[in-house]
């Protein structure tokens, strides 16, 4: 009885993944709630800068000339994507990915010279890309996601500041997974330099007159504090915020899979029974018919 | 008038501090704030140092709080900060080690990039900011 045996490996293996899928499943949620903690409590945090780094913007051009708020004409793209190391979290990367390629098509459509250079966090964005030819620029491998802190963005910000100043890219995007709650997040690609001084969306412009700022000392001194600070929590947000996605797409993947393999393993097992039941069955009726030629 | 104003002191690891206040006192970019209800809009950069908080019952509360921003408007001063620590949570023994760390850091200052030259002084700053502030709450030393 081949077919038996083999039901019955694959009963086992089955069971086997479902046990595994169910630690990951574990694991994830564990370090979800860790990070969905940081992700949260860093929330009020940037929406203040933000909120500040808004108002503050408003005095650019009229009391002050920073060259991170100049626009230029754009030839290069640079691209900042956050991405995991690890898969096994269903479609997280891959949404991700196809966000900012999807967008890259599109200025393609329009702006044929137009090119595009990467800065990747995560080694599965960066195989993606360079399994697509894109050029990358940098690839940030060090520190993990899971350990990279204040000190990691700042690099980044550095990297794409200088890049930005030595005119090697013209404007920058941050593609990142926005985190809202562990069963909502999605991909995210928004620009962030030049800076803008655009008014935040929200803020209607009968409240902005009213806004008659005391700057002091003078907004080129509390711009040129803000500004780096500004752009360090953009990018940390985003770096936090994506990890902590990653975390729950990790575990919503991986309680599917456990769900599928019970289920398939319920199945099989139906099979594996019905299969044992008839070979009884015909063993019994080869006994019987034995003793009947005999007797 | 408005008697009270509200304050929010933010960092990245939490809402320090979400409350109605009298009054407020920190130090900024280029001196030391006082600001009461009803103030204009403001917004200046901090310096590391004390926050001085006046509740509505009198009660005082002092923190330390690292480098930052500050915004005034709508009657709501935002302070938002790298870090901060009540004045009865700092540790004493830590500051002084730390305290002992920069200085061990500055006599070799031949060897230390600028950057890090900066790195121990403002570490410097913040142990001694800290130490007064924790001997304070102890009865002896001033704040200024």
């Amino acid at each position: 009885m081949a077919n038996i045996k083999e039901l019955r490996g694959r009963i086992t293996s089955v069971t086997n993944i479902a046990k595994i899928t169910k630690a990951m499943e574990m694991v994830a949620s564990m370090k979800l709630r860790k990070v969905q903690a940081r992700t949260m409590a860093f929330k009020p945090y940037t929406r203040e800068i933000r909120g500040q780094m808004s108002h503050l913007a408003e005095f650019v051009g009229q009391d002050a000339v920073l060259p991170l708020f100049v626009a230029r004409e754009v030839k290069t793209t640079g691209i900042f994507v956050v991405t995991s190391d690890r898969g096994l979290c269903g479609a997280y990367n891959s949404n991700m990915m196809l966000k900012v390629t999807n967008y890259v098509r599109e200025v393609k459509a329009q702006h044929p010279d137009r090119k595009f250079k990467f800065y990747v966090y995560g080694k599965k964005g960066y195989s993606y890309l360079y399994r697509r030819d894109y050029e990358i620029e940098r690839f940030f491998a060090e520190p993990p996601l899971d350990k990279a802190g204040y000190p990691a963005a700042k690099m980044v910000v550095e990297d794409l500041v200088t890049a930005f100043q030595g005119g090697g890219i013209d404007e920058v995007l941050v593609g990142h997974t926005a985190f809202e709650s562990a069963a909502r997040f999605a991909p995210n690609l928004e620009p962030f330099l030049p800076l803008t001084s655009a008014p935040e969306p929200g803020i209607d412009s009968e409240h902005r007159m009213r806004l008659d700022y005391l700057l002091e000392p003078d907004a080129e001194t509390v711009l040129n504090r803000m500004v780096p600070r500004f752009l360090e929590t953009v990018i940390y947000d985003a770096m936090l915020s994506s990890f902590a996605s990653e975390q729950a797409a990790r575990r919503m993947a991986m309680k599917g899979a456990t769900d599928a393999a019970g289920r398939m393993g319920k199945e099989l097992r139906q099979i594996y029974n019905r299969a044992r039941q008839e070979s009884i069955t015909k063993e019994l009726l080869d006994i019987i018919g034995g003793a009947a030629a005999v007797s | 008038m408005t008697k009270t104003m509200h304050l929010r002191i933010v960092t990245p690891q939490e809402v320090l501090l979400d409350e109605d206040v009298r009054s407020v006192q920190f130090m900024g970019i280029d001196g030391s704030y006082g600001i009461l209800p009803g103030h204009a809009p403001l917004m200046t950069a901090t310096e590391p140092g004390v926050v001085t908080i006046k509740y509505e019952d009198d009660r005082r509360e002092e923190l330390m709080v690292s480098d930052g921003f500050a915004e005034m408007r709508n009657n709501t001063l935002t302070l938002v900060c790298e870090a901060g620590t009540f004045a009865e949570k700092i540790d004493l023994e830590r500051a002084r080690a730390a305290e002992a760390r920069a200085r061990e850091h500055l006599a070799q200052r031949g060897s230390l990039s600028s950057e890090e030259l900066l790195r121990a002084e403002a570490a410097l700053r913040r142990a001694l900011v800290r130490q007064r502030l924790g001997r304070r709450r102890g009865g002896t030393g001033s704040i200024h």
